[in-house]
Formats: C-alpha cells, sequence, structure tokens
C-alpha cells in the first residue's frame, strides 16, 4: 500500500494532475468515515476530509517519503477531527443525536446501530474514541494506531480496553 | 474478579493480537472462568456493533469538492501559496473584484462585494476614530477620557476636540494628513462618533479584542494604511456620489441588516467557496476579465462548496428578499460598479499593500473581528443614518 501512495505523491509532485484524483479516491472514504465517527455529522465529516486533502497537497513537498503516507494523513484527520470538536465549543453528551446516517439510505437494523454506536461513541473522550475508530473501522494494528496518534502501543492498548469498557457499559445502558 | 493480565488477555483475543501462546492461555481462562467468558461475550458484542455500523459511503460532490480546492501540482510549494484562508480574502476581493458581467451568481457576488465595500468602510472609520479619540482608552494615554467609567462611556458624552489626545504617535502622523483632519473635524463624524450604535461597538468585548492586538497596532502603524487614507483613490470612491447614495440607500441598509445575509456570510460554506482554490486562481487570473471563457470560474461555480451556498436556505432567503432585489435594481448600485473611482481604488497600490499585509490579514482573520462583524452593534452602525450623513457631508465638501 505504501508503495502505491509513495508512487501516486511523486507523480503529482511531478505536475501530473491525476494523481491527486487517484490520492483521493484512495483515501477519502476512509478518511471521511474516520472523521464522521469523530465527529458524529455528516456535513463536519465532510468539512474535514476537505480541509485534510488541502492540508495535504500544500504540504507535500514537506512530507518525508521515510515514513507512511497514511500514517501521516490519517494523523492530519484525527488532528483536524479534534480541532473541530474544540471549534464546537459545546460538550457532546450521550443526549446529543449523532448526525451521522446519512449520506446512504441504511438499512433499518444498520441505522440502529449506527444510532447506538454513533450516542456510546460520543460519550468517549475524544482521545479514546480516535483510538476506537482507527481501530474498529479503519482496522488498524496496535502498532500502526501508535503511529498514528505518536503514541506508544501500552498506551493505544490503555485506551482502547478503557474505551471499549465504558462502550461497553454504554450500550448496555442504552439496552436498559 | 478478573485481573488486569487477564482483562487485557481477552481484549487482545478479540482484537485477534494474541500469541499462540496467549491465545491457548485465553481458552484456558474461558472454559475455567464464567466472569471472563461474560466478559468476553460482552465485548465481542460491542465490537459486532462497531462492525455492524460499518463504513458510510461519503457525498457523491465530495471528490469533486476536494480537487476543486486543491492547488495546481506545479504551484504545490507551501511558500507559493498563503496559509491564511480567512476574512481578508472576501474583504480584499470586496474592493479588488471586478465586474463579473451579466451572470446571474456574478451579479451576485458584485453586490456582497458592494455591501462588504460598506461594512469595511465603517470598519475603516471605526478604526481612524478609535485612534483620533483614543477611545476607546487603553489606560497609559495621558490626555484620553480614560477616567470615565465603562458604565459612563456611551451615556450621553458628546465627544470634543478636549476629547482628542496628541500625544499618541500615530496621531501625530494622522494629524499631519489634511483629509483625515479634514474628516475627523466635520460636523457629520462628529454627529457619527456620538451615535449611540458606534458607541455600543466601542464598548464591545470584539472591539476591545481588536484595539489591543498587536495586529491591529501594526495596521495602524503602517504606512500603507496612512496611504490608502490619503489616497486620492479612495478619496474619490468614498466621494463618488454612486457610493454616497448607495450607502444612504434603504435598500442597502436593509440588506446589510438582512439576517439571512448575516447567516450567508458566517456561514462555512460561505466561507469555503471563498478560499477554495478554484476561487483564487479565478480572482488572479487575467481571464476573470473575459469571464464566458474561464474555466477556473466555471469550476468554482460547479464546485459543491459553492453549491452549498447557493442551495442554502439563507442564501436563498437573502436573494429573494425585497432589500437585495432593490438593491440589485438601484441605479446608485449600478453607478458605483462603473464609476472611475471603483477602479481607481482597486488598482491602488498602497491599498492592496495593506489589503495584503500580514497584520490586516490578522486583524480580519482574528476572531474578535469577526464577532464584531456579527456584532448587532456593527450592523447598526453600518445602517446608521448618521454614518451615511458623515459619508455624505464629507462628499460634498470634498467635490465642492
Amino acid at each position: 500500500m505504501d508503495e502505491q501512495d509513495r508512487a501516486l505523491v511523486a507523480r503529482y509532485l511531478e505536475g501530473d494532475g491525476e494523481a491527486a484524483g487517484d490520492l483521493v479516491d484512495r483515501y477519502q472514504t476512509r478518511l471521511f468515515n474516520v472523521a464522521l465517527r469523530m465527529l458524529a455529522n455528516v456535513q463536519d465529516a465532510e468539512d474535514v476530509t476537505q480541509t485534510v486533502f488541502f492540508n495535504a497537497f500544500q504540504n507535500l513537498r514537506t512530507y518525508d517519503p521515510r515514513y507512511k503516507f497514511f500514517s501521516w494523513i490519517y494523523r492530519m484527520t484525527v488532528n483536524e477531527s479534534l480541532n473541530a470538536l474544540k471549534r464546537r465549543k459545546r460538550t457532546v453528551t450521550l443526549d446529543d443525536e449523532p448526525d451521522i446516517r446519512a449520506p446512504g439510505a441504511a438499512a433499518d437494523g444498520v441505522a440502529e446501530a449506527e444510532d447506538r454506536v454513533g450516542r456510546a461513541l460520543m460519550g468517549l473522550r475524544p482521545d479514546d474514541r480516535a483510538v476506537v475508530v482507527l481501530r474498529h473501522f479503519v482496522a488498524f494494528s496496535y502498532q500502526e494506531i501508535a503511529d498514528v496518534l505518536e503514541i506508544p502501543v501500552r498506551t493505544v492498548k490503555s485506551r482502547l480496553f478503557t474505551a471499549r469498557e465504558r462502550l461497553r457499559l454504554s450500550l448496555r445502558e442504552q439496552v436498559s | 474478579m478478573l485481573s488486569r493480565d487477564q482483562i487485557e488477555l481477552i481484549h487482545r483475543e478479540i482484537d485477534e493480537a494474541n500469541t499462540p501462546q496467549e491465545s491457548a492461555a485465553f481458552r484456558a481462562l474461558m472454559d475455567e472462568n464464567g466472569e471472563a467468558r461474560a466478559l468476553e461475550a460482552d465485548l465481542r458484542q460491542v465490537a459486532g456493533l462497531l462492525g455492524q455500523a460499518g463504513a458510510r459511503e461519503p457525498p457523491p460532490h465530495l471528490k469533486r469538492a476536494i480537487l476543486d480546492a486543491l492547488p495546481q501540482p506545479a504551484r504545490a510549494s507551501p511558500a507559493s501559496e498563503p496559509a491564511w484562508r480567512t476574512l481578508r480574502t472576501i474583504i480584499g476581493r470586496a474592493v479588488g473584484g471586478l465586474k463579473l458581467g451579466t451572470e446571474h451568481l456574478g451579479e451576485t457576488i458584485m453586490t456582497k462585494k458592494a455591501v462588504l465595500i460598506g461594512s469595511a468602510a465603517v470598519a475603516v472609520v471605526l478604526i481612524v476614530a478609535s485612534i483620533v479619540t483614543g477611545w476607546p482608552p487603553r489606560g497609559d494615554e495621558a490626555g484620553t477620557i480614560g477616567g470615565v467609567e465603562p458604565a459612563a462611556r456611551y451615556h450621553g458624552h458628546a465627544m470634543t476636540e478636549a476629547d482628542v489626545t496628541l500625544k499618541n504617535p500615530e496621531i501625530q502622523t494622522l494629524f499631519q494628513n489634511d483629509q483625515i483632519l479634514q474628516l475627523v473635524r466635520s460636523d457629520a463624524f462628529r454627529q457619527a462618533m456620538q451615535n449611540q450604535a458606534y458607541r455600543l461597538i466601542l464598548a464591545s468585548d470584539a472591539y476591545r479584542q481588536i484595539a489591543a492586538g498587536q495586529a491591529y497596532q501594526q495596521v495602524m502603524a503602517g504606512q500603507a494604511y496612512q496611504q490608502v487614507m490619503a489616497s486620492q483613490a479612495y478619496q474619490q470612491l468614498m466621494a463618488s456620489q454612486a457610493y454616497q447614495q448607495l450607502m444612504a440607500s434603504q435598500a442597502f441598509r436593509d440588506l446589510a441588516a438582512n439576517s439571512a445575509y448575516q447567516q450567508v456570510m458566517a456561514s462555512q460554506a460561505y466561507q469555503h467557496a471563498m478560499a477554495s482554490q478554484a476561487y483564487q486562481q479565478l480572482m488572479a487570473s487575467q481571464a476573470f476579465r473575459n469571464l464566458a471563457n474561464n474555466s477556473a470560474y466555471r469550476e468554482m461555480m460547479n464546485s459543491q462548496a459553492f453549491r452549498d451556498v447557493v442551495g442554502s436556505q439563507a442564501y436563498q432567503q437573502m436573494m429573494a428578499s425585497q432589500a437585495y432585489q432593490q438593491v440589485m435594481a438601484s441605479q446608485a448600485y449600478q453607478q458605483l460598479m462603473n464609476s472611475q473611482a471603483f477602479r481607481n481604488l482597486e488598482n491602488n497600490s498602497a491599498y492592496r499593500e495593506m489589503m495584503n499585509s500580514q497584520a490586516f490579514r490578522s486583524i480580519v482573520a482574528s476572531q474578535a473581528f469577526r464577532a464584531l462583524q456579527a456584532s448587532e452593534a456593527f450592523r447598526s452602525l453600518a445602517q446608521s443614518q448618521a454614518m451615511s450623513q458623515a459619508f455624505m457631508r464629507e462628499a460634498n465638501r470634498n467635490q465642492n
């Protein structure tokens, strides 16, 4: 995966405009979903995704190819999502209604799961939520999460286990 | 009671991160410990729910919107593109823009620009006035009205020349400019200074934050700012009959005070459209003057960000408002757009220098400035008769 990323980055820097479209194709869905799970709002997730790509392409010349492109761009996405949360200037609680169903008409069962998961996720601390999102929605390993978030693996585990325990309790409360 | 190690063992098994030996230990734990089995079942249920939520497809327009906003590969150097994407763009283009021709959306943009001209003009007057009068006080300037208690600041204090501090170096510089001095001494200006809305602005937290900022101080001290204020082009614009008529028109005031318009200007979608690379390219391009053939223009018009703006309810409200229709149809608006004074100002190098200065960017990008613009007091001032009269009278004096 990383070789393809490097090749696309190199093509873009050489002036190949189509490489930008290819990179967007490769990452827009994943980045959008990370932002969506972090923010529980489709419009905000769109904004974050756009901003991340804009910043990424603006700074591609400073990107060090020795490092993994996906770690870099996922890190930007998480950070931009955290910034967006700060900008909201309000505390998102379990009472807030997540707006993550659209786009795409989800089946009823999936929609219900979306709502339950969305509410439970938003009850987590943003840092913990980022770990859960990267683990469960991007399927990153502990090490990959550590690389993205630039934290030790043991911290990843600690946050993930704690967050999952909270999710367990939260989802149980929702059921009851 | 499960130990910490046992709990972690279960979590790692769910994450498929255990070694074969650890997985064997996990299975043994499951065989002998009911609590562990219950926890494992719960955690798998959580993981299952997370997986069931799955991935959402991004909106179909997202890719186009992303690509619209991207810099061209050849210009990807960070140094070649400004990092800020702020109201500076909007305000700078407000006067720096050219005619957009007969396209409906183009007209819309020009209308926004015209409105923003008024907004920027008010801001300039505020800035000048605050420097010349030293009000609100910054605390350590002799001769200001700093001793007045905050609560009394905007109640019944008529500004006189005694209130004007002469110890401030910026003011000394300004007083060397005849036109500024003439403006400040005018009855119309005094009337504006006594305007209740003006006083409310100066008393606002937003204004105080701006005035206390380093960027504000830099702009005030900048030569470019001085040159703009003294420039013939600026004076011509302010003095032009068309501008006066537009500023004084009830339709313009209604539009500026229109909540729908305020919503559009503050909307993220509008900000995105203004900040998009396509828009930036468009405004900077030579082909801007030949709009119909300009691909960047088409790209921007087709961008999702722009569509978000024109598709927003607030935008629709504004377009449908009587105030908007009146402004668009007014002769004053047409005259302003066609006036030589308008063209002169946009070509004025000092003006451009100020608009491009880091200090000015910092101000207009600041939260405080945004808050100020959004404040009710600012809107009131923009539509105040006193402010319109101030401009009109000074214009008449200059013309005479």
